[in-house]
């Protein structure tokens, strides 16, 4: 962006977010262009340019509010209410932020680690500064901020989404949305899939292209889920499968004993033998995912029954064993 | 409304933080404002000498900043009315916070009612979001013993399974820092057997047992490679996927992917150990094929031979 744009933007900002708080019914385009420096001469070129300043703000995620054709920046929507938090609380929410970094410096956690340190020494983690030692790193995605945003407001997205096995250009989805979550890696959308009309968790980094957010308060406010709820860890256990409902029986041998109870969750039974091995009962409601996560195990581990889950297992790898 | 991400709203937040900082504390350096920003020297005397410009018209005076660059790189600046604000975070950054907060409390041993999660209460209570966003970051069940020994600096006798090889291998680490990257739990650790540092996956521990003696804590050289524990030598493959396959794709790293014309799919990656590859084949199942090398081209029919052979269906 070249520096005289940026200046002219900083500028817009400062000054709608000034109007917002000191004239509750904002500025007229007139008064912008006439007050903000760099704006071009003549009025379509001006009022292209404003637009364009217009788009890149919204698209910023900046609240910029047009009320009969004044414009503001709200300060109570730009910033968040004063906290009031604590010493120790302040100290924890540092801690967060430099353990579980969302980004280089410039980025949103970076700037929040900056004004919670305002005024203070940058805290110390097990005695190195902050920043220096990672905990955690979350996948960052350019979405998740909209998403969130759409969350509070009870703003419908609408977004084409590409599923696993889908080809390029996947289907588009208006979604009410409910809850953000990070599991093995990627981070979830929940919500209510109007076109489905049923509630569907979707992959963020799978949505393709933007975001359409629509009107605030379009929809009422769902019933909080934990994440377990909204997706079960095992997807063998997801509806929507081929209905199979049965009971297996595996063992796996002292090698891989402690991943496969790991992995099957609480849902399971476990029967330990004596020189390591275990056998698990468990639920099944989808069988070629139980069957993938079963081969994974390759020799460690052997679905005992039920027959007909054994015999699909047998089946599959005899397709596999005369294949061309 | 297709969002691209520019870079103008984080210039702006530097911005809009740097000032306030100035004032709060009293004065910088170019030097100093650089390592706590994150950018170049030349980035901060860019961003002081905009700021400089900015203001609130009709910028007399009394509406615009001042900032007074010295030739020795110190900075000094005076009150404006707009950068003089509060620091109160933007919902932006609330979330960043949020998330950041509710992984962390999602760490083995962290304190559900301490102050962390107290904050987080207020912050979604502010957000006006409560359980909108959540992080798991699933506990391995030797997470607690490597955890401490890192934090003892104690010696480990470990058992470890590779899945590359499929073999287990006993060895003592030395567990520098325990971290956890995109939902798993890794160990940065000093290898006996190789001597180098590596990182071990904690859910393929499959024992730990701390040796009573002592290391030294190593300051430098902590998982920002993130060079992974590899034992097995990678062979460049080319696999034909068929539709139901495509999850390889969006699984493992790969080279190159081309898209075939009856909804098939060409990818060309790394193979780690014929192991690994038998895993992937089994699950994708007899549509699969390996292009190349010809070496691997039998690699799932006789997996799936062998694995016949023990449910004593060959």
């Amino acid at each position: 962006m070249p520096e005289d744009r940026f200046e002219r933007l900083a500028n817009l900002v400062t000054y709608l977010l000034d109007a917002g708080e000191r004239r509750v019914q904002g500025a007229t385009f007139a008064e912008i262009v006439a007050a903000i420096p760099g704006y071009p001469e003549g009025d379509d070129a001006r009022r292209r340019a404003f637009e364009r300043d217009k788009k890149l703000l919204r698209d910023e995620d900046i609240p910029l509010v047009e009320d009969n054709g004044r414009y503001r920046i709200p300060a109570s929507d730009y910033y968040l209410p004063d906290l009031s938090l604590s010493d120790d609380e302040q100290l924890a929410l540092q801690l967060a932020v430099a353990a579980v970094p969302l980004g280089d410096g410039g980025d949103a956690g970076g700037a929040a680690l900056q004004k919670l340190t305002i005024g203070s020494e940058l805290a110390e983690f097990d005695g190195r500064p902050v920043g220096a030692t990672a905990l955690a790193d979350l996948d960052e995605h350019p979405l998740l901020p909209v998403l969130h945003s759409a969350i509070r407001n009870c703003s419908t997205v609408t977004f084409a989404h590409g599923g696993s096995g889908s080809q390029a250009g996947g289907a588009q989805r208006t979604v009410e949305p409910a809850m953000l979550f990070f599991r093995e890696g990627h981070w979830y959308l929940f919500g209510f899939d109007r076109l489905r009309e049923a509630e569907r968790n979707f992959r963020v980094d799978r949505i393709e292209g933007g975001v359409e957010v629509g009107e605030p308060g379009g929809f009422d406010r769902r019933d909080v889920r934990t994440p377990s709820a909204a997706m079960p860890k095992q997807p063998w256990l997801m509806g929507g499968g081929d209905g199979v409902e049965a009971s297996a029986i595996v063992r796996v041998d002292g090698v891989l004993a402690t991943k496969a109870i790991a992995d099957a969750g609480p849902s399971a039974t476990v029967e330990r033998h004596d020189d390591g091995s275990v056998t698990l009962t468990m639920p099944v409601a989808q069988r070629e995912a139980f069957r993938s996560w079963v081969l994974g195990f390759l020799d460690h581990a052997e679905v005992l029954g039920p027959a007909d889950l054994r015999d699909d297992v047998i089946g599959w790898l005899r397709s596999i064993a005369t294949a061309d | 409304m297709a969002r691209t991400s520019s870079n103008f709203a984080s210039r702006l937040r530097r911005m809009l933080l740097m000032v306030p900082w100035l004032l709060e504390s009293g004065g910088s350096t170019v030097p100093e404002l650089a390592a706590r920003f994150g950018v170049t020297e030349d980035d901060v005397v860019r961003d002081l000498n905009l700021v400089m410009c900015c203001g609130v018209p009709p910028y007399g005076a009394e509406q615009m900043i001042t900032v007074m660059l010295d030739d020795d790189g110190s900075v000094l600046a005076w009150k404006g009315p707009f950068f003089n604000r509060p620091m109160r975070l933007t919902p932006t950054e609330g979330f960043a916070v949020l998330t950041a907060g509710r992984a962390l409390l999602a760490v083995p041993g962290a304190d559900p009612n301490g102050p962390l999660a107290t904050a987080l209460a207020t912050l979604e209570n502010v957000l006006g979001s409560t359980g909108s966003v959540a992080v798991e970051l699933e506990a391995p069940p030797l997470l607690g013993v490597v955890r401490g020994a890192a934090e003892r600096g104690e010696r480990l006798g470990i058992a470890y399974y590779s899945a590359w090889r499929d073999e287990v291998t006993e060895r003592s680490i030395d567990p520098y820092s325990v971290f956890s990257s995109d939902g798993r739990w890794y160990v940065s650790a000093g290898d006996s057997r190789s001597g180098a540092l590596r990182n071990f996956r904690v859910d393929r521990i499959s024992s730990a047992v701390p040796t009573g003696e002592r290391f030294e804590a190593r300051s430098e050289g902590l998982n920002p490679e993130r060079s992974f524990y590899r034992d097995a030598t990678s062979v460049d493959a080319t696999l034909d996927l068929p539709a139901s396959g495509r999850w390889v794709v969006e699984v493992y790293e790969h080279a190159d992917v081309e898209e075939l014309d009856d909804g098939r799919t060409r990818v060309r990656l790394a193979v780690h150990g014929e192991r690994w590859l038998e895993r992937l084949l089994l699950r994708v199942g007899p549509e699969a094929t390996v292009e190349t090398p010809p070496a691997l081209a039998d690699v799932g029919r006789t997996a799936a031979t062998r694995l016949l052979q023990k449910y004593g269906a060959s």
